[in-house]
């Protein structure tokens, strides 16, 4: 089976992901972490009773870093590794994992911005190991019928417009 | 480049429109968005300046169903079209699965189109993809208009690669869709 070179998750990796998010949503105290592609889809996330359209903000938040990336360029800076906006009542934080992943931080102004920053560092370490490992691991297949499946749903999907 | 996430049994599709400014492709999204199915798709997100030019990108999710146990995706952005935009265009073609080159069939837009595809082809490389694992479908837009080239020499002018081609008018609808399709089925069939 031939593939282009992509982000492929396994069960395990997975769990380690969410493992870390859970304690990072902890010790940080902050209300909504999100693991995404540098593309922009979403790969993993963690939140109680906060969910932001997950799709949406995976898109603008990786175009902004792919943007922000880019000033660094101009400026004749090497990189910029994060990303933060400060709201009213919410902080958006966005740093690079690996050069496929991104981990975004939600949390509001009772939550320190240096607290933040030391424990996603942190996490990012780990979280680093785990991605870049991915290449090591066997990944599963895709299911053998699964082309002729999706050309059935897409009939489906398209039929009535 | 999908996205696939065989723990959450997910996969993500990435597919851009690209072409010249003001041939099609923000209609594109916005028609998709109008007549497809709400429950198959998320919210159509703009970044576009004031007299609604694209800015950086159109960007609308779409969702094809549980498809053998795996979610499936597509993920629909548009680029700016506009030369001086380059840079933009850049980032959202970044890990992408399938390009709709969409070509404005007026005959005065010739340049433009000529200069987008050319351009489109230069970013493509300039990212070190595996462009034979690329979907790759041209749409000739406004086909409704007076004034138009012949799809024969569109075809000679914009196809290089032999691609598939498509007639549409992106206003009324006619196509749309079936480029759609055209380009989902490819780049499906290019991970499988």
């Amino acid at each position: 089976m031939t593939r282009r070179k992509g982000l492929v998750i396994n069960d395990r990796q997975l769990d380690r992901c969410d493992d870390l998010l859970r304690k990072l949503k902890e010790v940080s105290g902050s209300s909504f972490l999100a693991l995404i592609s540098t593309s922009g889809q979403p790969i993993t996330t963690a939140s109680d009773d906060y969910h932001p359209e997950t799709l949406s903000l995976a898109s603008l938040a990786a175009s902004s870093f792919a943007a922000t990336q880019q000033l660094a360029r101009i400026l004749d800076e090497n990189e910029f590794t994060l990303l933060f906006h400060e709201g009213n009542a919410l902080n958006l934080h966005v740093s690079q994992v690996t050069d496929q992943v991104l981990l975004i931080v939600t949390f509001g102004r009772e939550t320190q911005v240096g607290k933040v920053r030391l424990y996603t560092q942190r996490a990012i370490e780990v979280l680093r190991q785990i991605f870049e490992g991915l290449e090591d691991d066997a990944t599963p297949e895709m299911d053998a019928g699964f082309e002729a499946a999706a050309g059935t749903a897409m009939d489906d999907l398209f039929k009535d417009v | 480049m999908p996205l696939i996430n065989f723990a959450a049994r997910e996969i993500n599709y990435k597919i851009v429109y690209y072409g010249c400014g003001l041939c099609g492709k923000t209609t594109n999204l916005q028609y998709i968005h109008r007549k497809i199915n709400p429950d198959a798709r998320g919210k159509l997100v703009s970044i576009a300046t004031e007299e609604e030019r694209t800015l950086y990108f159109d960007f609308l999710p779409l969702t094809l169903g549980t498809v053998k146990g795996m979610q499936t995706r597509f993920h629909l952005y548009t680029v700016p079209g506009q030369s001086y935009y380059n840079a933009s265009r850049k980032l959202v073609l970044q890990g992408v699965d399938g390009v709709i080159f969409v070509a404005d069939s007026q005959i005065t837009r010739l340049d433009e189109n000529v200069e987008s595809y050319l351009n489109l082809w230069d970013n493509l490389l300039s990212q070190g993809d595996d462009l034979s694992k690329l979907g790759f479908v041209i749409q000739m837009n406004k086909r409704d208009l007076s004034d138009i080239f012949s799809v024969e020499d569109l075809n000679e002018l914009l196809n290089h690669t032999d691609s598939p081609v498509l007639e549409s008018s992106a206003v009324t609808g006619q196509g749309v869709f079936e480029t759609l399709k055209v380009v989902c089925k490819q780049v499906i069939a290019k991970t499988a």
